[in-house]
């Protein structure tokens, strides 16, 4: 169980992240809905510490994961897999190599300075690479694939990580409709199958809709909305959406997320 | 928990692993064989080159010794311990150090005005003679080709030992230098001034002069900032071979080891350059900042 | 055709004052720079003896020492062999020295990158120690290297080195800062530890641009390792002073002639590599 408890996040006077409490039972599958700019990247990156909280802290099974440093760190990283919106591949170096970093927190470092992977290891690489179809372009540079392609890689760089809970920040925003599809039935197989606990930000709500159990959204760096897909109405959407233009207002001013009339409508 | 890996058979790995390690093998063998030509390079040049590594190691010492006494004064003290005895000759080597900073400071003057007027005959969009273009390129390459400190040795004989032999080296390197840099400034204006000035029937020195040089006098300045911070580096050591400014105290000092004085006057050099590299990196923003301002 | 336009003067410089008024400060300012630019050339050149019998009978004597030089001549054959071999002997020396400034320059700009260090202080200081080496010029650095190796091309290697390591430091870091982020966020986002970022997420990608910097300096280092010779740090340079102090200037065209065609040769080589490094990357990107 993942516990977020009033988690904030500043960048100077701004506050990116406004505290968000949240809990996230394990295996499920959830979507982190909102405008780009409402915190939703931010949120993902702290719980896999890539960001630090401002304020708040954050709990996986009962431990708090802000406190951790040096190998704790890595550890928690390494069962905390994190796919982004550009892949975030070693470009110059090949797909199984990029894949193989998934291993990097469990192998010696200095038989992974030397890319000296064990027969198990590269076993389990080009396993992961062969569930996504990828393993035939294992000896290929990373740079040389294309967007649906790399993202591939970096799932399989995920799941060889062997997460409780998986990240994925914009995942698709920079892929064809075909590769979204592909990436997106990946990440609910994973999800369904092993139990993991996927947290997706996702930029349009008819994917989100259809691939998660629960939809979390966010505006302004606030927690806006929580609950199922069903309870997610146009309406709400229109105002979750409108909102930057809105924004003259400010969340406070609202009680309710009944939508204000003619305010929400101006995107 | 599950491994959300899915493990392959091993009939439908081996193939796959196969295929992998071919084509780490082929790029492997390729870097190796550029990690064999590095490696004999290194072995051809160590044996020209003399390298000692036991000569080197066993006199490593001495360098930390060499640093160690250089920041020491002859009775054992700490050279900071007595700044007046440590700068006994502070008014000489001040001397020679604004010798030095003139040097540098004709040298890139005289320099910049002549690779000034040769920038335009050397341009290609601009040139009026295409013979006469060549020709100032190919001087410009050899001015800048041959080291500054094989002309500096050449005009000590011409002009006897003094600090005009290397303002003379300094501003013939300097012009070579700068004369490629401000030609490829000129050949990247644009032509529609110059094209306007010479329509309205002016001589090509006119059309240069209002169509082309409003241009590129910010460029010209900002290199000859650039180069004059070079040329005090290198002017601190035309006195190596007698040609003027401090080095000359400073080669008898390291060579007759006086250490003491070594220091004083590296230190004095360090601080020069840093001192000059930051007026002039400060002189080159105000410029590029009055430029975007007009 | 009409006459002579006529021009009311008055009322131009009544509707533009500006044009007619006295110039704007940051023309005054300018201008003033520029006069006293121009008095202290003059003023300078004075001081350094350029106005005297100095600069004339020089340029005098310089016509006879260039019609002495021609046409380049090696003497004899037992010169040829002596002047291709410390030929060679330079570009051993400029080799070395490069090649050793680029690994030891290496953990250096890591060091100094903002990037990957994060400790300001020690980053400020590393930063600082490489321009204190920059500030010092190689022949230098090889007077002092000879006072602990000894008189030799030796000497000359680790001044190439020393020098160098100063230019690298400051280049790699840069380099180093410029590179995409996002590899090396993956692979901490995914449990490596610093260590495994640089391998993997850094040095890949900042590869061909060092190596392009190193290839680079390899050409003009060789253009300087020509001139070490000159304090006794080995290379051709020993022998063009010799020659130079010693009248022979037929040899001292010849040897100069040597070096153009070797720094030539060398500068053709370098681009050739370099292109083929950077070449290979735009074609994959």
């Amino acid at each position: 169980m993942l516990r977020l408890d009033g988690v904030v996040k500043k960048f100077g006077d701004k506050r990116a992240v406004d505290g968000i409490s949240l809990v996230v039972p394990k295996g499920q599958m959830v979507g982190v809905i909102g405008q780009s700019g409402s915190g939703k990247s931010t949120l993902l990156r702290m719980i896999n510490r890539l960001n630090d909280p401002s304020e708040g802290r954050i709990f996986f099974e009962g431990a708090d994961v802000t406190r951790l440093t040096g190998r704790e760190l890595r550890q928690w990283r390494a069962r905390c897999a994190m796919i982004f919106q550009q892949f975030n591949l070693a470009g110059r170096l090949d797909v199984l190599t990029n894949v193989m970093m998934g291993r990097a927190f469990h192998a010696p470092l200095w038989r992974a300075l030397l890319k000296l992977w064990t027969h198990d290891e590269k076993a389990m690489g080009l396993s992961a690479l062969e569930g996504l179809d990828m393993a035939r372009l294992s000896g290929q540079r990373a740079d040389t694939l294309s967007g649906g392609q790399q993202q591939r890689v970096a799932i399989a760089r995920a799941l060889i990580q062997e997460p409780e809970i998986i990240l994925a920040d914009e995942p698709i925003a920079s892929l064809d409709p075909r590769n979204t599809q592909v990436v997106m039935d990946a990440l609910q197989h994973i999800n369904r199958h092993f139990g993991i606990t996927v947290m997706c930000n996702l930029h349009s709500l008819d994917l989100a809709r259809k691939y998660c159990d629960r939809l979390v959204g966010l505006a302004a760096g606030r927690l806006v909305f929580d609950d199922v897909p069903a309870a997610l109405t146009d309406s709400v959407a229109r105002d979750l959406y409108g909102l930057e233009s809105g924004e003259v207002l400010g969340p406070e001013s609202r009680p309710d997320l009944v939508p204000a009339p003619g305010l929400a409508i101006a995107n | 928990m599950a491994s959300p890996v899915v493990h392959l058979p091993e009939a439908q790995l081996r193939p796959l692993l196969a295929s992998y390690d071919a084509a780490v093998r082929s790029r492997r063998f390729h870097s190796l064989l550029v990690m064999a030509c590095i490696v004999a390079a290194i072995g051809l040049s160590s044996v020209s080159a003399e390298v000692d590594l036991a000569k080197f190691f066993g006199n490593l010492g001495n360098f930390t010794s060499y640093i160690w006494r250089l920041f020491h004064l002859d009775n054992g003290a700490w050279v900071w311990a007595d700044p007046v005895e440590w700068y006994w000759g502070a008014a000489r080597w001040l001397r020679l150090l604004g010798e030095t900073l003139l040097m540098a400071y004709v040298g890139t003057a005289l320099g910049a005005i002549g690779a000034f007027f040769l920038a335009f005959l050397a341009a290609a969009n601009v040139a009026p003679r295409p013979w006469l273009r060549l020709l100032v390129r190919r001087f410009c390459e050899l001015c800048r080709t041959v080291p500054q400190l094989v002309f500096a040795l050449m005009f000590v004989i011409a002009f006897g030992l003094g600090p005009l032999a290397g303002v003379l080296a300094m501003a013939i390197h300097t012009l070579g230098a700068l004369g490629k840099l401000f030609a490829e400034v000129v050949e990247n204006i644009d032509m529609k001034p110059v094209e306007g000035v010479s329509a309205t029937g002016a001589h090509w020195t006119a059309a240069m002069r209002y169509g082309a040089l409003p241009q590129t006098l910010s460029n010209f300045v900002s290199y000859s900032l650039l180069r004059f911070e070079i040329n005090v580096r290198e002017a601190a050591v035309m006195g190596f071979v007698g040609a003027g400014g401090i080095g000359m105290d400073l080669i008898e000092a390291i060579r007759k080891f006086y250490y003491s004085d070594v220091s004083a006057i590296l230190l004095m050099i360090v601080v020069t350059v840093a001192v000059i590299d930051t007026l002039t990196s400060m002189a080159r923003h105000r410029l590029i900042g009055m430029e975007e301002r007009h | 055709m009409a006459g002579r336009m006529k021009v009311d003067t008055a009322a131009i410089r009544s509707r533009h004052p500006h044009y007619f008024g006295p110039p704007a400060r940051d023309r005054q300012v300018l201008m003033l720079a520029g006069a006293a630019a121009v008095i202290l050339l003059v003023a300078a050149m004075a001081e350094l003896g350029f106005f005297g019998a100095k600069l004339i009978g020089g340029i005098d004597k310089l016509g006879d020492i260039a019609v002495l030089m021609m046409p380049p001549s090696p003497g004899d054959w037992a010169h040829v062999r002596l002047y291709l071999l410390s030929l060679m002997e330079t570009i051993a020396i400029s080799f070395l020295g490069t090649l050793l400034a680029a690994v030891i320059a290496l953990p250096i700009a890591l060091l100094a990158a903002r990037n990957v260090t994060v400790q300001r202080v020690l980053r400020f200081f590393t930063r600082r120690s490489l321009d204190i080496i920059r500030s010092v010029d190689i022949l230098i650095w090889a007077l002092i290297w000879i006072n602990v190796v000894g008189l030799g091309p030796f000497a000359g290697v680790l001044a190439i080195m020393t020098s160098d390591i100063g230019n690298f430091g400051k280049l790699f870091s840069e380099a180093i800062e410029a590179v995409d982020r996002k590899p090396r966020e993956g692979i901490v986002a995914s449990g490596g530890g610093a260590v495994l970022g640089i391998r993997f997420g850094i040095l890949p990608e900042v590869f061909p641009v060092l190596a392009s910097q190193v290839l680079y300096f390899f050409e003009s280092n060789t253009r300087s390792a020509t001139i070490i010779g000159i304090v006794g740090a080995g290379g051709i340079g020993l022998h063009l002073a010799e020659a130079i102090r010693t009248l022979e200037l037929q040899q001292v065209s010849f040897i100069i002639l040597l070096i153009l065609v070797a720094v030539a040769a060398i500068d053709v080589v370098s681009n050739q590599l370099r292109f083929a490094l950077i070449g290979r990357r735009a074609r994959l990107a």
